[in-house]
């Protein structure tokens, strides 16, 4: 899982798919309709802590925002994102970014994010919405494991490992890095 | 995604969910109940979860029994891991697949024309795409103000006094004609008002466009001696607006002078010397009107078009009404009115013209209905006044008899 959220072959067909330059008609007009659906119903359900709007004109880019869940050391934080859409959507995951640096285990300074159902476990089910309330469950629950930022996954061990009180030791931490990275 | 919760029992081998578990059967409706259900709860059940869409040629999976199009599940298996897109058990290959021809039986019941399902779904998504086209919008906006600034300058140049002073103030007075006062808004100002100005030139004959192109040099001259900088027209903006209920001076003007009611809606910046030599105009073009009504009745067709045209283009009456009083509109000027506005104990106090209109509103008026006003002709003016009413009544029949 220490790859990032990119493979070679699927970035290059997504440079090649993406715009409004090639693919085939149909493919495009089915995948046009199935982000259109997803904007309806985002706009519709008005899930609270996540939002995603695309970016211009270009329905295949879109701008995501997440806020930092509640009784984690991202609460209060708002973090940008950027979606986008290969031509192969939803059967291939769309490229995910944090645009808001975030220092957390599982993403890097690039805004690469480690996330297994936007790589193998992809499904054509997910949709903007369900990725990002992922990052956003992502955000408090850091898979350790692999990370991509060894600091920041060795500083959350450490959180774990003691008690409650270096909760605010942590967060302070963290405010430092992220205010380091901004 | 779907995960369902798991309850470890021993004796169980496999996992039931919440619902499954506390479900009880339903009777059966024998009878001729009938049972509404919004089309909008149906919605998730008819849907294919990979396109969204009404599920088209079911497919179901053999094992899980979720649905899919045979299009979608075909190329997510083609594409992806082989497992249910739904709950990732295993497919191995589109033998994990049937037919589900009852499913699709029955949205074609419900839905029997899919094609109209179809055009309903899109005029949905095409209205949504106008929404979040916040570029197109911001775009189109901008060209109705390009528009608009072009119409603007074009009549700065080619048009007489009258439309340019109305311009400067946004005045678009209409005279008892209730349509001519909801209009305005800024964003129908683009579409609207340019638009008989445009049109003019192809619809009225050339008679019409002479004495225009004559006034050129009248309008130059006014306009360096406009009280309003020419730039300000541009900054216009949405400026808040102010309607007014206009009367004769109820002591002051007889009866038979002129007894309209004149309803106008203006910027609220504007002075109450812009508003008075609005009514100067009016009143000379109106009379300049009458002139032409009676010296040639067979235009009048053509002339009332005009006219329309001309109170909702704000003072493009003056363009339709330009005829043969070229002169008197140049000497038109906001001294010829006197402005008063009643106080509770009847008194008629006379007006600073350089008061604005929001200013008096707020200082005298204060209540939210349009603000009354009332005019007469000014005391030293009156003679001059006098006498060109003695000339155009040698021609003209009384404006008293006119109609708003």
């Amino acid at each position: 899982m220490a790859s990032q959220n990119m493979d070679p072959a699927a970035a290059s067909s997504t440079a090649a798919l993406k715009g409004n330059t090639s693919g085939t008609t149909s493919a495009k007009g089915s995948v046009t309709k199935r982000l259109q659906q997803e904007l309806m119903t985002l706009m519709m359900s008005g899930d609270k802590g996540i939002s995603a709007f695309p970016e211009s004109d270009n329905l295949f880019k879109w701008r995501g925002t997440i806020e930092g869940p509640r009784g984690t050391v991202y609460e209060g934080l708002q973090f940008r994102l950027s979606l986008e859409f290969p031509g192969g959507y939803p059967y291939r995951a769309p490229d995910v970014k944090f645009v808001t640096p975030c220092f957390h285990p599982n993403v890097d300074e690039q805004g690469f994010i480690c996330l297994d159902i936007l790589k193998d476990k992809w499904s054509a089910l997910y949709d903007v919405r369900s990725i990002l309330l992922s990052i956003q469950s992502l955000l408090g629950e850091p898979n350790n494991e692999s990370p991509l930022n060894p600091t920041a996954a060795e500083l959350w061990d450490n959180q774990e490992g003691e008690s409650h009180g270096i909760y605010k030791g942590t967060r302070i931490d963290l405010w430092h890095h992220q205010g380091f990275l901004l | 995604m779907a995960a369902p919760v798991n309850i470890q029992t021993p004796s169980k081998t496999w996992e039931l969910s919440l619902y499954e578990l506390h479900r009880s059967p339903q009777e059966a409706i024998m009878d001729g109940t009938e049972v509404a259900v919004s089309p909008r709860s149906l919605h998730s059940e008819l849907m294919c979860p990979i396109c969204l869409d009404m599920l088209k040629n079911t497919m179901t999976t053999k094992e899980c029994l979720h649905r899919f199009c045979s299009d979608c599940i075909v190329t997510a298996l083609r594409s992806g891991n082989k497992e249910c897109p739904t709950c990732r058990k295993k497919l191995v290959s589109r033998r994990s697949l049937r037919r589900d021809s009852n499913f699709d039986a029955l949205i074609s019941k419900i839905y029997p024309s899919r094609d109209e399902y179809e055009a309903h779904q899109r005029r949905v998504l095409e209205r949504l795409n106008r929404l979040h086209n916040k570029e197109a919008l911001s775009s189109s906006i901008e060209e109705g103000l390009r528009q608009q600034a072009r119409y603007r300058s074009e009549r700065n140049h080619r048009v007489k006094k009258p439309t340019q002073e109305s311009d400067n103030t946004t005045f678009s007075g209409g005279e008892d004609n209730g349509d001519t006062r909801s209009h305005l808004s800024h964003d129908s100002a683009p579409s609207h008002t340019p638009h008989p100005q445009g049109q003019t030139p192809s619809e009225a004959g050339p008679s019409r466009k002479r004495p225009r192109a004559s006034d050129d040099g009248s309008v130059a001259e006014a306009d360096s001696a406009s009280p309003t900088p020419p730039a300000r027209r541009h900054k216009e903006g949405p400026a808040s607006e102010i309607e007014l209920v206009f009367r004769p001076h109820p002591q002051l003007v007889h009866e038979h002078d002129y007894n309209q009611t004149r309803y106008v809606k203006t910027t609220a910046n504007a002075t109450v010397d812009h508003l008075s030599k609005y009514l100067a105009l009016r009143i000379a073009l109106e009379d300049g009107r009458t002139d032409r009504e009676t010296e040639d009745r067979g235009g009048r067709g053509e002339e009332g078009g005009g006219d329309t045209g001309g109170t909702v283009a704000t003072g493009g009456g003056g363009g339709g009404g330009g005829g043969g009083e070229g002169s008197s509109l140049s000497n038109i000027s906001e001294k010829q009115y006197t402005i008063y506005i009643m106080t509770r104990g009847g008194q008629f106090p006379t007006l600073n013209g350089s008061l604005t209109l929001e200013l008096v509103n707020e200082k005298y008026w204060k209540v939210r209905k349009p603000l009354e006003l009332y005019y007469a002709p000014t005391k030293d003016q009156q003679q001059q006044q006098q006498q060109q009413q003695q000339q155009q009544q040698q021609k003209a029949s009384p404006p008293s008899q006119r109609e708003g």
